[in-house]
């Protein structure tokens, strides 16, 4: 046979066996980034990470976990925002990233709107109304009564000026209609010395985080700042029923992509993250941290996204919160 | 006796094959980890803690807590042989214990830093076991005004650490406060000195000040002066310590380990405030102040027993009230969270066996510190031997890749060679640059404390002195600040009259 | 300068004052508050009233105390050290530990007067193995160990 001839076969023959443009290779067909932009072991971390295994056995490539901590979570989100649209690159954020920071920093690198696609709401958490053993109040509608008795002398503990504990309180006293004194700390852990010896009055922190000093005697439990009472104390009402009607404070955790991801793939993590949440094993893992699973579809989570955004934006300028 | 019974009990979960085990490779991993520079305990638990959620409970705390301080100790062997304190609290071990390495008494010096961390343990163990929850309640009397006077009490000391000029030393000092205020204001959300750089809004880490001023300038500056280099690495004066020596240890070590168990059990950096106490403490009661900074054993000894008392001692806020005082017990708390347990008052009475198996294999992991690490100290001193063109590379690589390990950012690596620049010029300056980490621990938190205190107290500022612990520590301050500033000025106006 | 007796306190006087300044520079938007309710800017601008009260005192002292005379080696230590970690820290996310860990060590070698190369490239494979041994594969460092281009 002539080369030529040898040459044009073996072209025909390879042009049959390349796959076509409309034919992808299915992802996925290496490993995933699940970044998780706030330090090892807090709530969002052990979340993230388990998470991550989960999907890892139904997605059959590995998700790797990356901590990308600092500003509060705005690093790591950044680099999602600015990662490749491919379906290689997973955020697991909160209400802090997405719906408080770009309402408290109009200089945040990332457009938490444009440059994001929600995946899935995985999980809620809410927090617990704790106050100091001397002051002489057992529930809600005490704690406001008092306070209005006593104008200037409550005040609050919060993990820092615009975080969720602080925006919390703030909304809290607005409904209520006290006013009380904001005292920052660098995270609740450290609030809890001076709320047990009485120099700081309430503080919002996290249920899991405050039950020990609860059990212990060391703080009173006031309320719960969710829409519904939480498992880990079913005794406890929430503050909506206990004294400040329509009071409701909660912490979302969720997926996203960057923008641009194709909606497939966006679909396909959801089907499959929603699959996880029913599993026992990671809903007690979810109890454990105090949290609730949610699923439902991406349009769900975007919703939920936009109506917090709107509240907390709300409470920010209404509380006058500034970082500069 | 209610204590031996619960000793008992935590013999009896501590001593089992696996938990022995586990607070072995939990203590030699601490070690290596420690002698790393850069990567301390925290990006370590960080790294290790999806394997320990694999194990049960009370073992991966063992590890953990093992990991903790295997580091601590870790930290001094680099600050002894290197001059690379990886911890906060090796900085001081700097100071003197290199110095003594540059004399060819590395050996001694780690020796020393091995017993009495050892013998601070062994003491402090015996602490959080007999007394923790009443040392807890002396912790809840801590508010920001005791804080704010005790890190007054600091600063002021720290001006002891300089051995040279008394005005460089509180410029300093004020540098580092400065420096240390980069980063997000806590009482008002305000960025401070951080350019809009996201990096820098959680301000800067003490690792990368600490690498950049201690390890990267020292290592130019011996670039520079290849002549003075070949003396401390051929002379190395025997591996073991002396008894005479260790006479003159002991007593250091003892005062040590009493100011770090105190100091550890403040949560919210008590333990570090441990080391620079006793260093403070030993150059002050010494005979000769003028010894310190060149090498005297008493800047060892001193310093590594508080640093070590005080990490015993900082598992009390933890154990008891469920407050974790630094980022790794923040991570060990992450840690008991994943295996459903909730650190805090009822520990003690839900978990006994958890309690107490913990206390018992702290001890027991301090024995297998001082077991593997005397004799590692033959081979450290070896390593000093290697040629110095080889060993600094190696070194540069290590903090380079341990700088990165504790936020994954390549950021805090060119920060680390923008501080080596600074470092090198306050050598060639004659400034010394322990004081000035000492102002950029304590200066941040002075401030917030101060401000907290008075928010707190709506602007009355007689709080600081109307209760009664951080009036005792005013006056206190206010006393060293006269003996201090004192024969400085007897030395002016002699040197003024004499001109 | 001939009026300047002890130029490592003059120098450091003038450090002292450059960084006071800066720091009331930079923190003059910040709000001060007052006294009894300090604002972000009191603390920052009395610690850099200090700084250059104190650098004065220095420079004053250097010019009538004399010291010793500021000893400058060869630039190339400094130079070469900073520049390669530099090098390592834009390096390593792009090119992967290896490659990064092999540059450090053959850059940062050539400070030493005794360079000699062949040892350098030794040990820079022996240190890469290491690093992936030990930081990649027992500590799971977050860093890429081989270049982005070849996946």
């Amino acid at each position: 046979m002539k080369p030529a001839t040898v040459l044009a076969a073996v072209l025909l023959a390879a042009s049959f066996a390349m796959p076509t443009a409309a034919q992808m290779p299915a992802w996925p067909t290496k490993p995933l980034r699940l970044v998780v932009p706030f330090p090892p072991a807090g709530a969002t971390d052990i979340l993230g990470r388990t998470l991550a295994q989960k999907l890892s056995e139904a997605l059959g490539q590995p998700v790797v976990v990356e901590n990308k901590p600092g500003a509060g979570g705005a690093i790591g989100s950044d680099m999602v925002a600015k990662a490749a649209p491919d379906g290689y690159t997973l955020l697991i954020a909160t209400t802090s990233t997405h719906s408080i920071g770009p309402s408290l920093n109009p200089k945040l690198a990332y457009n938490a709107e444009k440059d994001f696609v929600p995946v899935v709401w995985v999980a809620n958490s809410t927090n617990i109304l704790v106050a100091a053993p001397n002051l002489p109040v057992t529930n809600t509608a005490e704690l406001v009564a008092y306070a209005k008795a006593n104008p200037g002398k409550i005040n609050y503990g919060s993990s820092g000026n615009g975080t969720i504990v602080h925006l919390t309180a703030e909304l809290f006293g607005s409904m209520a209609g006290i006013r009380m004194t904001h005292v920052p700390y660098k995270g609740t852990a450290l609030v809890m010395p001076d709320l047990m010896s009485g120099q700081v009055s309430i503080l919002f922190d996290n249920i899991v985080s405050a039950m020990p000093s609860v059990k212990g005697g060391k703080v009173k439990a006031l309320g719960i700042s969710g829409a519904k009472r939480s498992p880990l104390v079913p005794d406890l009402p929430t503050i909506a029923e206990s004294g400040v009607p329509g009071f409701v404070s909660d912490t979302y955790f969720g997926v996203f992509v960057p923008a641009g991801t194709p909606p497939d793939i966006v679909l396909r993590l959801n089907r499959d993250i929603n699959r996880i949440l029913e599993s026992t094993e990671f809903r007690d893992k979810l109890a454990v941290l105090g949290a609730e699973p949610v699923g439902g579809t991406p349009e769900k989570f975007a919703a939920e996204i936009r109506t917090e955004t709107a509240k907390w934006s709300k409470v920010i300028k209404d509380a006058g919160v500034k970082l500069e | 006796m209610e204590l031996l019974a619960n000793l008992g009990t935590g013999f009896s979960v501590a001593l089992t094959l696996p938990n022995l085990l586990y607070c072995f490779s939990g203590v030699l991993l601490g070690t290596l980890i420690g002698v790393l520079p850069g990567i301390g305990p925290v990006p370590t638990i960080a790294m290790l803690l999806p394997i320990t959620y694999a194990l049960p409970p009370v073992s991966a705390l063992i590890m953990l807590a093992g990991i903790y301080y295997g580091a601590q100790y870790g930290g001094s062997t680099t600050a002894i042989l290197v001059n690379l304190p990886g911890e906060a609290s090796s900085v001081v071990t700097c100071l003197d214990g290199y110095q003594m390495a540059r004399q060819g008494r590395a050996g001694t010096a780690l020796a020393v830093a091995a017993i009495g961390s050892f013998i601070a343990g062994t003491f402090a163990t015996l602490l959080v076991a007999a007394f923790a929850p009443p040392l807890a309640e002396v912790a809840l009397k801590f508010g920001p005004a005791e804080y704010f006077s005790l890190m007054v009490l600091g600063l002021i000391a720290a001006v002891v650490l300089a051995s040279g000029s008394l005005v460089k030393a509180i410029g300093m000092i004020v540098l580092g406060l400065l420096l240390g205020i980069i980063g997000t204001d806590v009482n008002s959300g305000l960025q401070r000195y951080s350019f809009g750089i996201p990096e820098l809004s959680d301000g800067i880490g003490f690792v990368v000040v600490a690498m950049g001023l201690f390890g990267f300038a020292e290592i130019i500056i011996n670039l520079e002066n290849t002549e003075k280099r070949e003396v401390f690495t051929n002379k190395v004066s025997g591996i073991w310590i002396k008894w005479k020596d260790l006479k003159e240890a002991l007593p250091a070590m003892l005062r040590g380990t009493g100011i770090g168990s105190v100091l550890g059990i403040l949560p919210g950096g008590g333990a570090l405030l441990g080391a620079f106490a006793s260093y403070t403490v030993e150059k002050k009661i010494a005979k000769d102040p003028s010894r310190f900074g060149k090498g005297a054993i008493q800047g060892v000894a001193g310093p590594e027993a508080a640093n070590n008392a005080g990490a015993q001692t900082s598992f009390i806020p933890l154990l008891t009230l469920g407050i974790p005082p630094n980022a790794v017990m923040a991570l060990m708390v992450g840690a008991m969270t994943i295996h459903s347990i909730q650190p805090g008052p009822q520990v003690m009475t839900n978990n006994p066996q958890l309690f107490w198996g913990l206390i018992v294999s702290m001890w027991i992991g301090n024995v297998m510190l001082v077991v593997l690490n005397l004799p590692l100290i033959g081979i450290w001193v070896k390593l000093l031997q290697v040629p110095y063109r080889l060993l600094y590379p190696a070194i540069l690589l290590f903090c380079c890749i341990g700088v990165y390990s504790l936020q994954n950012n390549v950021f805090d690596v060119l920060m680390t060679a923008g501080f080596g620049l600074l470092g090198w010029i306050f050598v060639k300056l004659e400034c010394e640059p322990a004081p000035l980490l000492l102002g950029f621990i304590l200066g941040p938190m002075m401030e917030e404390n101060l401000r907290r205190a008075l928010l707190l107290s709506r602007g009355d500022f007689t709080v600081f002195a109307t209760r009664p612990i951080s009036a005792v520590m005013l006056g206190i301050a206010i006393i060293m600040l006269i003996v201090i500033v004192a024969p400085s000025i007897r030395k002016k106006r002699e040197e003024a009259f004499h001109e | 300068m001939a009026f300047v007796r002890s130029p490592k306190d003059f120098w450091a006087g003038v450090l002292f004052i450059v960084f006071g300044l800066l720091a009331i520079l930079i923190a003059r938007e910040y709000p001060l508050g007052t006294a009894a309710r300090m604002g972000p800017g009191y603390f920052p601008r009395g610690l850099g009233i200090l700084m250059i009260a104190l650098g004065s005192i220095l420079t004053l002292r250097a010019l009538r105390i004399s010291g010793t005379k500021i000893h400058f080696g060869s630039p190339k230590p400094l130079l070469i050290v900073l520049g390669s970690v530099i090098m390592f820290a834009l390096a390593a996310p792009k090119l992967g530990l290896v490659v990064a860990t092999v540059l450090l060590i053959l850059a940062s070698s050539t400070a030493d007067k005794e360079y000699r190369w062949k040892e350098s490239v030794i040990a820079s494979v022996i240190l890469a193995m290491f690093t992936i041994a030990a930081f990649s594969w027992g500590l799971k460092l977050q860093l890429p160990i081989w270049p982005a281009f070849l996946g």
